[in-house]
């Protein structure tokens, strides 16, 4: 295709000097005149109705400029937000609902004050019984959190799914999917497995806090906030707080992290509030353990009902899970769709019934978080595929080989085929990992984690700008949140131009001047914002030819860009003077538009056709102390299919990272409660993998099928390594140890239980 | 308040702070610093660590009182104009940051890492590294930069 023939091999490490030297500018270091700040207060009960709040003391204290509490929602035009379906308040109103609950907001003249002040408000709280876990909540009698109907709309699915909001009592949202008939394959499959997995809840924990400066200009808002994304939250802001869109106004540099946690609208409303009742701009950066009670990773429990035919070929699947939303419903809605279509795997079915109920319980709420239902769906398939060979007596590689999807055999009824070669990286993983001299008293497993990505009837749209003297800029509104989306961009523009990529920078994101898309997350930016940028550039480019073609009056078709010049015949002519000699004054821009869109499509399982399959290769090898349970990976192989790479080394630090997040939830991360209470919502309690934590051969692979469908084969890859990694681990403990792990993390008292469950097996052959 | 002289990346400054004052707030507040990168503020991500005469020091949690008469040095104190310290060079050349948050500190920590081995094994770089938190990496190319590091004169030229 086009863009390819200018394909050249330069790193995409574009604006990185700036990251060494300290001078990025992120929302955190962000400042403007006049600016005050503020702090929370938080619940210290799990569930109660607020029946008077004191701000008095706290207003007392010089410095204190207000205290924002739900009393100031009554002006609000709409004081809920959530994804769809919208059920929580921009700050308590008579109710909290979690340890962490919002409840008071204090504006002073530094952080220092504004604590002090949150510690001098007095509330008087009438505690009520907590449901603190998924089984408490669906319990007969459980209390509700909630009462009446969940405001917001269900979220549109395509004609094999069902999007039922509120079907029982803390349960504010069910999906099915389905295909074929599963009760009657079940019935005639030649064995069936019926196993449940439970997958704990982890935090996003990234390094730069939530942070966002708000400030108001009359009835204008103006934003500065670490949100991933910006158009998103530019229109939640203007529904909260009844405006045009065009009265809210979003910068968003560069992200100090995200990985999910800051996509959809967060601390944004509260701060715009607090900044409007203060009539002065004000910086709210939350602490880390207030990160920690913000948002986490669902907590889910799966149960799969497998069955296979006489010849170990996989039938059909029913489904059954719950997951469990917390307080909020925040993206529940989005992620139990996503976890239910992606039960089924990289394998061939008749049939498939799954129903994912989302729980809610009086926890943090849950939300996006890299993989988005997928590291649910893929750690339950993947581990219970496994378990099947086991007790089929089949290998476990060759039992996937013989049910793996071939490329572009549709993943569903009216889906996209698969756009990648499952069993060729199976395949050649497994002969690495299986090399004759490796040490057999370790086990190695593998698992193949799978999502779909890009987003459902996805779309953005772009403008690239060619200054006369060749530079380019890139404008979009895909967020840097450290995958270097800005340069990738920016080479895909020069690459379609001809221009060098160092001739490119990429415009700051301004939501007044950047054309708009759904927000940086699905893996979307270098594949959907990625082909707008591409047609933007094309358009460019042919402005740049019609230019030159009028003036030297012949066809553009005769013409070719050849850096800053055009081509005729064998004569090259300057494009710079050109254009200073037609346009004068301060010279001209030619301005390309570009715009993609994934269309709606009822009769596809989620109402448009998927964008990209997104495989998350793994493999481990593990050994098992038996006298501890302490598991040590040796190595950890993961890999991902990026369609076309534009820079090797993005790719694998965009895999690998997310596998490093992968590997501490299998093995220790995990955020506990002990009765109401978080047990480790801080810093220190809460452990993330460290340097010393990885394996001592943990490596990464980019593979390149070539079939995606964003410019010249590319897809996305960011959320791949998180898919496959639990399980691959779980797999190869139970070839090294005969543990057979069930739920996460896989800590040395989980690991000793099933060791005894094992020996309890062996000892009694009659179970 | 208290009267408290450093030098800071090698300019002598004096500062009147209060006893609760830490090293981070003045830097980012006070001298516009703002390289020096405040994550967890409780001395366990590594993201502030700056040098206090050469010993990597979280900045979050070190008291302006305790560092009277020392020599600090944050990340604006590495490079000059077209000039990178080695260490910077290299977490570059390895593209060994992704957001960036917890670069500065980790540079920083590094620059400690060699002065005090200059030619560290796997196992002490990861060890030393234990106080450095990145998310986002997984840490391969950070461990690989400091190798990278390793075999270069103190300043590079980029």
């Amino acid at each position: 295709m086009h863009g390819t023939r200018h394909l050249r091999g330069e790193p995409l490490f574009g604006n990185a000097r700036e990251r060494v030297t300290g001078e990025t500018r992120y929302v955190f270091d962000a400042e403007v005149p006049r600016m005050l700040h503020g702090k929370l207060l938080r619940s210290p009960h799990a569930h109660a109705l607020i029946r008077r709040i004191d701000t008095a003391p706290a207003l007392a204290i010089p410095g204190v400029v207000c205290v924002v509490t739900g009393a100031d929602l009554a002006g609000l035009a709409d004081p809920l937000y959530g994804v769809a379906l919208r059920d929580q308040p921009v700050i308590g109103v008579d109710r909290v609902r979690y340890v962490g609950d919002v409840v008071a907001a204090v504006v002073a003249v530094d952080e220092h004050t504004a604590f002090r002040a949150t510690q001098a408000i007095v509330v008087d709280y009438e505690p009520l019984p907590a449901v603190m876990t998924m089984a408490d909540a669906l319990a007969p009698g459980a209390p509700t959190l909630f009462e009446g109907p969940t405001p917001g709309v269900a979220p549109g699915v395509g004609n094999m799914s069902q999007s039922i909001v509120d079907p029982a009592p803390n349960v504010p949202y069910e999906y099915r999917f389905g295909y074929g008939d599963a009760t009657r394959a079940l019935q005639d499959a030649a064995r069936v497995f019926t196993d449940t997995f439970d997958i704990s809840r982890i935090n996003h924990f990234m390094l730069e806090p939530y942070v966002n400066v708000a400030r108001w200009t009359g009835s204008r808002l103006e934003m500065w906030s670490c949100n991933q994304d910006p158009f998103v939250l530019r229109a939640d802001l203007a529904r909260i707080f009844g405006l045009p869109v065009t009265g809210v106004r979003v910068h968003t540099p560069p992200v100090g992290g995200g990985f999910g946690g800051k996509s959809y609208c967060k601390m944004e409303p509260l701060v715009a509030l607090m900044a409007r009742k203060a009539r002065a701009p004000v910086r709210l950066a939350l602490s880390m353990d207030e990160g920690l009670l913000t948002l986490v990773k669902h907590p889910a429990s799966l149960t799969l009902t497998t069955g296979v035919d006489h010849d170990g070929r996989l039938i059909a699947r029913q489904a059954e899970v719950m997951i469990d939303g917390g307080a909020y419903i925040d993206a529940s809605a989005l992620v139990a769709i996503k976890l239910g279509y992606r039960v089924g795997g990289p394998y061939r079915w008749q049939a498939i019934a799954s129903r994912v109920r989302v729980v809610r319980t009086c926890t943090v709420p849950s939300g996006s978080f890299r993989g988005f239902g997928g590291t649910q769906a893929s750690w339950a398939s993947e581990r219970q595929m496994d378990m099947i060979a086991q007790r089929l007596g089949r290998d476990p590689v060759d039992f996937r080989l013989a049910n793996l999807l071939k490329p572009h055999e549709p993943f569903a009824p009216n889906e996209r085929g698969i756009d990648c070669d499952f069993a060729f990286e199976l395949d050649r993983l497994a002969a690495t990992m299986r090399a004759p001299t490796r040490d057999t008293t370790r086990g190695v497993g593998f698992a193949i984690g799978l999502k779909d990505a890009g987003g459902t009837g996805n779309h953005a749209q772009a403008l690239v700008r060619i200054t006369q003297s060749g530079d380019v800029v890139v404008s979009a509104a895909a967020v840097d949140v450290g995958q270097n989306a800005p340069a990738a961009l920016c080479r895909l523009a020069t690459d379609e131009i001809g221009l060098p990529l160092a001739a490119a920078s990429y415009a700051s994101i301004d939501t007044d001047h950047s054309p708009p898309d759904n927000g940086t997350h699905v893996s979307c930016a270098t594949m959907v914002t990625g082909l707008a940028v591409q047609m933007a550039a094309r358009d460019a480019r042919a402005q740049v030819l019609q230019f030159a073609a009028d003036r030297l009056d012949c066809s553009p078709a005769e013409l070719s860009l050849e850096g800053w010049n055009v081509r005729r015949g064998n004569t090259d002519y300057p494009l710079e003077p050109m254009i200073r000699r037609y346009y004068g004054g301060i010279g001209w821009e030619f301005i390309g538009r570009g715009a993609f869109k994934q269309p709606y499509d009822a009769d596809t399982p989620l109402g448009a056709r998927n964008m990209s399959w997104m495989p998350c290769w793994s493999a481990a090898e593990v050994s098992v102390d038996t006298e501890t349970g302490l598991v040590t990976v040796h190595r950890l192989v993961v890999g991902a299919d990026a369609g076309r790479a534009l820079d090797k080394a993005v790719c694998l630090g965009q895999i690998e990272g997310a596998a490093a997040q992968a590997f501490g939830q299998a093995l220790f991360e995990e955020l506990r409660y002990r009765g109401d209470l978080p047990e480790n919502a801080t810093p220190i309690t809460y452990r993330v993998p460290r340097a010393g934590d990885m394996p001592s051969a943990f490596e990464g692979f980019v593979a390149e099928h070539g079939l995606g469908i964003g410019p010249g084969g590319l897809k996305g890859i960011g959320e791949a390594g998180m898919l496959g990694i639990a399980a691959a681990i779980a797999n190869a403990i139970q070839y090294a140890s005969g543990a057979c792990m069930t739920s996460m993390p896989f800590t040395p008292e989980r690991v000793l239980a099933a060791l005894d469950a094992h020996s309890a097996t062996l000892l009694d052959p009659s179970k | 308040m208290i009267s408290v002289s450093v030098t800071l990346n090698g300019v002598p400054r004096q500062f009147e702070v209060s006893p609760r004052d830490v090293l981070a707030d003045v830097l980012r507040e006070q001298c516009g610093l703002t390289g020096c990168k405040v994550g967890c503020d409780q001395g366990v991500c590594g993201a502030c660590t700056v040098l206090a005469d050469d010993r990597p020091v979280a900045a979050c949690a070190t008291f302006m009182f305790k560092i009277d008469g020392a020599q600090i040095t944050t990340v604006e104190g590495l490079a000059s104009d077209d000039t990178l310290h080695r260490v910077q060079a290299a977490f570059l050349a390895c593209g060994a940051f992704q957001c960036g948050f917890c670069t500065s500190g980790m540079i920083l920590s590094v620059v400690a890492l060699l002065a005090e081995h200059p030619d560290p094994d796997e196992q002490t770089i990861r060890t030393w590294l234990g106080g450095n938190l990145c998310r986002c990496t997984g840490y391969g190319p950070i461990v690989a930069a400091v190798r990278e590091a390793a075999l270069h004169d103190a300043l590079v030229t980029v």
